[in-house]
């Protein structure tokens, strides 16, 4: 069944908001999704995910999803004080921008006919060109700092099961504005389902964009999430990948470094749990001089649990003084586990700091020991030895508040243990 | 208090300990000095519960068999060792680990657990004793501590964590004068009835200032000799070749 899954045009008819040049685009795209099909290990994108034979062993059937049911018993966080997006099934819902000057923020639903057309040969994204029907466009006026971070509540519905969710969000930060978000998902499912986003984020001049993905707690969720970035000159990326607790996750993130002296930042702190399934892969493109990047990834791993990080840095040949840096960390606390990193440059030019670096190991019994030598339990030891190790990537959160949040939500992952 | 009879150890087919007897009544403090290589810290080791070790013989704590009893519980039960090299713990921040591991131990012993701010109080006056800054224990455990400080931490952790027997292996070397009066008023200050004292040293130096009940010499896995505190004078002025 899934080996030859496809989609009919019908699904494309349903969708709403269509012109003739939309519909002839995502015509195409599906057709290139019904040839190739779901991604396989065949793909070397794919080479660690066969996110087929995944999908085989798991879904007997896959059917697209229609249904966004309003949640009224929806509750905020209370932990600090934020403006917030809803999102049901991918879907936007509404917003609240309380703590900010209204009309230096435009928000909305998405609309097909304003979304990039870049070809592409990733069949989950052609899938997502060819019948997202969700999402929003936010954008934020030039000059205007956020006063309050964002949540974007990313929850899916408790009816879902075996369903295939195609949605879509943009960003866009006008010169010199700033924007902090959160993007939370809470997943109400008890069943499995697919999660296919795509996200497109520009960032103008000296605009500060910086995200933390985070779960509410574990679901039987299997995500992919396109992200594709672009960033002008002074401009700055920061993204926190949190989100541990999925079965299958995968991030694809791209970062264009398209103007002078931008900097992107992404790090990770992952708890993979027996069973979990977790990718990062990164391609960060120096395409001029006088650009950061930095990447660091730290996992912990569980019994039968499988995280990769493939992280490629391209510098084009005129891309001077380039700061490009990459490390990876995992930390295996059982021998069934499985670590791939796969870092790849590809440098043309010459004046440029490159290094990159990848570790995994087991955790040290020593420390264990002394751990347990002052009454703590292996159990105990071990807690506090994984929290240590992701700690490293959360400290560097500079709002305390947020801070304790995202390491409460880790360390209920963790507990489980 | 502490009662071993006869004991043995090996470890990768290597015998380390062969056949040692020691008993140690509450409120006592024994010295072990003895040649490098000789077994003391295998014998610290053994008595904290660490694995790997393959072990005959008897071990009693108060009246308890220890052979069959884990690391954590032993160290539930009041048995501490400050380690000859503590290690470095990346991560772990020192104050939460020591909370963690006091409210362990209080929870075994079925008392209440210390709230964070008792907790911070606490910690604090038994740093300051200690001549301790109390910046490094925000710190991850003993990462870039220097020498002194990590041995002072070793106390530190004693002090809070209360037990009744304590195994000081070594904790005075690289201590320079000041600090090895500090940790001696430390350990001083916590002699009492109840609690005993394993004291494992090279120096003389460190037992003008705790003064032992009995000093033993350990060598080839065994004690030697025993004898009273003389015993640590006439030693540092011989040697071990002449006392065997
Ligand atoms: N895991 C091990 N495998 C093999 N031999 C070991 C092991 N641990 C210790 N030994 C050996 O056992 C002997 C005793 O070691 P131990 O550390 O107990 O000595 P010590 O008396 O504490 O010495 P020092 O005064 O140098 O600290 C040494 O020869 C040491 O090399
Ligand atoms: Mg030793």
């Amino acid at each position: 069944m899934i080996d030859n899954f496809t989609i009919s045009n019908k699904e494309i008819e349903k969708i709403n908001f269509i012109n003739q040049d939309d519909k002839e685009f995502r015509i195409k795209n599906l057709e290139f999704f019904n040839q190739n099909g779901f991604p396989s290990k065949r793909d070397e994108d794919w080479k660690f995910s066969d996110f087929r034979e995944i999908l085989s062993k798991n879904f007997k059937n896959i059917s697209i999803n229609n249904t966004y049911p309003d949640e009224k018993n929806f509750r905020l966080i209370n932990d600090f004080d934020h403006n917030f997006i809803l999102l049901i099934n991918g879907r936007f819902i509404r917003s609240d921008f309380k703590f900010e000057e209204k009309k230096k923020i435009k928000i909305k639903e998405i609309e097909s006919d304003k979304i990039s057309r870049d070809k592409s040969e990733n069949p989950l994204v052609c899938l997502n060109n060819a019948l997202f029907n969700n999402g929003f466009i936010l954008e934020i006026e030039k000059n205007y700092k956020l006063e309050k971070v964002l949540i974007i509540y990313n929850l899916f519905s408790d009816d879902l099961s075996d369903h295939i969710l195609n949605n879509r969000n943009r960003v866009i930060l006008n010169e010199n504005s700033q924007l902090h978000t959160i993007e939370y998902t809470i997943n109400k499912s008890k069943n499995k389902f697919i999660n296919n986003s795509y996200e497109n984020v520009l960032l103008k001049e000296n605009s500060i964009l910086k995200n933390i993905s985070i779960q509410a707690s574990k679901s039987d969720g299997y995500f992919y999430k396109f992200s594709n970035n672009k960033l002008k000159s002074d401009s700055q990326y920061v993204n926190f990948i949190l989100s541990s607790g999925l079965k299958f996750n995968k991030q694809d993130i791209k970062v264009d470094l398209e103007g002078k002296n931008s900097e992107c930042n992404i790090k990770s702190a992952l708890f993979l749990d027996n069973g979990d399934h977790q990718e990062i892969k990164t391609r960060v493109n120096h395409l001029v001089p006088d650009c950061k990047s930095f990447q660091k990834i730290k996992s912990v791993l569980e019994s039968n649990s499988k995280g990769i990080y493939q992280g490629k840095i391209y510098v084009k040949d005129i891309a001077q003084k380039t700061n490009a840096y990459q490390l990876s960390k995992a930390l295996l606390i059982n021998d069934n586990a499985e670590f791939n990193s796969k870092p790849e440059l590809e440098i043309y030019a010459d004046d440029v700091k490159c290094s990159h670096g990848s570790t995994s190991g087991n955790v040290d019994e020593n420390s264990v020991h002394y751990l347990m030598t002052r009454g703590l339990t292996k159990q105990e030891a071990l807690l506090l030895l994984i929290n240590g190790f992701l700690n490293e990537i959360t400290s560097e959160i500079k709002s305390d508040t947020i801070k304790k949040f995202v390491e409460k939500k880790l360390e209920f992952q963790i507990n489980g243990y | 208090m502490l009662v071993i009879k006869n004991l043995k150890a090996s470890i990768n087919n290597r015998d380390i300990l062969n056949g040692l007897n020691l008993k140690i009544n509450p409120g006592e403090v024994h010295a072990i000095m003895g040649p490098n290589g000789s077994g003391k810290s295998t014998l610290a080791n053994v008595l904290s519960g660490k694995n790997g070790y393959k072990i005959s013989g008897e071990l009693k704590y108060q009246g308890e068999n220890l052979n069959d009893i884990p690391v954590e519980k032993r160290a539930q039960k009041g048995i501490f060792l400050a380690f000859q090299y503590p290690l470095e713990i990346p991560g772990v921040n020192t104050n939460n680990f020591l909370k963690t591991s006091l409210n362990t131990i209080k929870k075994a012993k079925g008392e209440k657990e210390i709230d964070t701010i008792a907790f911070l109080k606490l910690v604090k006056e038994k740093a300051k004793e200690l001549g301790i800054d109390e910046k490094i224990l925000s710190r991850q455990l003993n990462v870039g501590f220097s020498g002194g400080e990590k041995k002072k931490n070793e106390i530190l952790q004693m002090k809070i964590l209360d037990p009744s027997l304590i195994i000081l292996d070594e904790t005075d070397s690289g201590l320079d004068i000041d600090a090895l009066k500090i940790i001696a008023d430390g350990v001083n200050s916590s002699r009492s009835k109840d609690k005993s004292f394993l004291v494992i040293t090279h120096y003389q130096r460190l037992l003008d200032y705790i003064k032992p009940d009995h000093v033993h010499v350990l060598s080839e896995g065994k004690i030697v000799k025993s004898g009273s505190s003389e015993l640590a004078l006439e030693l540092e002025k011989k040697g071990y070749k002449k006392i065997n």
